[in-house]
């Protein structure tokens, strides 16, 4: 057996041969259709393409199977009937969840502001300073309806777990320099069993 | 009987360098309060976490009626400045209209303990003298802040010999890995407060947010049953988060060097396995047991966190 057949199977398999009779050659000769089996394990080796459980001779199973397959009349309309459904149910859902999600934000702005305007003689409180506007690229909508147990839905709870994780790690910062006033009232309390605010400035501008 | 003379020599030699190397410790921390507190300085310096670095500008002055003025802002991205002018501390950031508190201390990312009473660690940290090296172009002296034991980070710091003021900082765990690092770049000492900072006086600081007390002390649905030793109670309170809009019932802990967030929350899953991230040495533990959400935020190790999610326990609720 010559190099140069090897190679033109090499070339077969990568898809660079374009002459016919060297197909017609391969699958005539025993010794070369082996190799031709076995350059494409290799190539499925490499590309990760391997199933889990590997079954050597899969040549004559295709074969077997092919020959075993009744002939297909008419489901096949059906099929894209319902996949042509499908396309079309998840763009109907995409726009409507966020329309409402948008909706609900704008809500929520409406009842903020009027809420600000109400209390606006009043002390503001914590949970009033909090409410902020979301950093751009954080606020995208990621809680659609339904959901699919794919890669998809695992990447969206990756990103909303990345988005937890930041919204409190800031929530965190934030607390920290709101509660710093509490430690200064627990410290002058531990000195003078003073409670009152007006007290911890006094004592402060004493210093 | 020589030997013994030598052993003895040997012991005394050794006992007095243990003596002088833990005494100043102490001493070198209680200078830096000091030079915090009183210098007029203008620095620059670089915080470096999961290999980003961010950029700050610091000014501190204290103006001719002995109120101390302060500037620290960050200068890469969008603005974060934080202003003080005396006891009242006013932040300028993105996510919030601008605040003020009442408060001696800025929040930033040099620990505020450092300029304050230094002593109120010493029952969980010991402080250690390690030696000398090199940092921003001058002789500096590194001083240990070690965890006196494993459920915390360790703080090292280089003083300046000269002036006692930060030049470098890290926070590094127990195995010596350095999770965070703040190092100065530029230092300038003067006898006048600079002028950047006496602008404070022109400048009309954000509204006063005043905290009513009780609103940082309600009682919680839950208790939290281990916390690492030294830690006080700081503020609980309930809010909703800024950025998800989730209600959390939260309590903030505090040992004076690092402070440690509890948030609890009812879930709509059932169950999700811990979960966390790291930003420098800060840690985000988020986990799901029972239907209830338990997150822990601090510059803790992740072992700590997770044994104090788990201690959560719900309150049985309160007979009519």
């Amino acid at each position: 057996m010559s190099e140069s057949k090897f190679e033109t199977v090499s070339s077969c398999v990568d898809n660079f041969q374009h002459n016919e009779n060297a197909f017609d050659e391969i699958l005539n000769d025993e010794h070369l259709s082996t190799t031709w089996d076995r350059y494409h394990l290799i190539g499925d080796v490499l590309r990760n393409d391997i199933p889990d459980i590997l079954q050597l001779d899969l040549s004559s199973e295709i074969a077997n199977a092919i020959a075993d397959e009744p002939t297909i009349l008419a489901p096949k309309a059906n099929n894209i009937f319902v996949l042509k459904l499908k396309a079309k149910v998840v763009e109907f859902a995409k726009p409507f969840g966020q329309l409402a999600i948008a909706a609900s934000a704008a809500g929520l702005m409406v009842l903020g502001v009027q809420s600000n305007v109400a209390q606006n003689n009043e002390t503001i409180l914590p949970s009033q300073i909090v409410q902020t506007i979301p950093m751009a690229g954080i606020a995208e909508p990621v809680s659609l309806n339904f959901q699919q147990p794919d890669i998809a839905s695992q990447k969206q709870a990756f990103i909303e777990q990345q988005r937890r994780f930041h919204a409190l790690l800031s929530d965190h910062k934030q607390q920290i320099k709101l509660g710093s006033l509490a430690a200064n009232l627990n410290e002058t309390n531990n000195q003078s069993e003073t409670s009152n605010i007006d007290n911890t400035k006094a004592n402060k501008s004493n210093k | 009987m020589k030997l013994l003379s030598y052993v003895v020599l040997l012991l005394s030699i050794s006992l007095s360098a243990v003596a002088e190397e833990s005494e100043p410790a102490k001493v070198w921390l209680e200078r830096l309060s000091s030079s915090l507190n009183k210098l007029n300085f203008s620095t620059s310096f670089v915080v470096v976490k999961n290999n980003q670095a961010q950029p700050y500008h610091w000014f501190h002055g204290v103006d001719e009626n002995g109120k101390e003025l302060e500037i620290l802002s960050l200068l890469n991205g969008p603005r974060r400045d934080i202003l003080r002018k005396d006891n009242v501390v006013s932040y300028i950031e993105p996510e919030l209209p601008p605040y003020s508190v009442t408060s001696q201390k800025i929040s930033g990312p040099i620990p505020a303990i450092l300029a304050g009473d230094i002593s109120q660690l010493e029952k969980i940290y010991d402080f250690i003298s390690v030696g000398r090296s090199r940092i921003l172009g001058r002789p500096a002296q590194l001083i240990r802040i070690e965890p006196k034991n494993a459920h915390r980070y360790a703080y090292w710091l280089w003083l300046d010999q000269q002036s006692s003021m930060l030049l470098k900082l890290s926070i590094v765990t127990k195995q010596g890995q350095q999770l965070e690092q703040i190092q100065f770049t530029h230092l300038d000492i003067t006898d006048k407060p600079s002028e950047s900072v006496l602008q404070l006086h022109e400048t009309e600081l954000p509204m006063l947010v005043d905290i009513p007390e009780e609103y940082q002390q309600q009682e919680l649905q839950w208790d939290v049953n281990w916390l690492p030793e030294g830690f006080k109670q700081v503020n609980s309170n309930r809010h909703k988060i800024s950025l998800t809009k989730q209600p959390v019932e939260f309590v903030l802990f505090s040992d004076g060097l690092v402070d440690i967030s509890i948030y609890v929350n009812a879930s709509k899953e059932k169950q999700r396995n811990a979960d966390f991230a790291m930003e420098g040495a800060t840690l985000v533990l988020n986990q799901v047991n029972d239907g209830i959400e338990v997150s822990v935020v601090g510059k803790i190790p992740s072992k700590t966190a997770k044994t104090i999610a788990d201690s959560i326990i719900i309150k049985p609720p309160k007979a009519p």
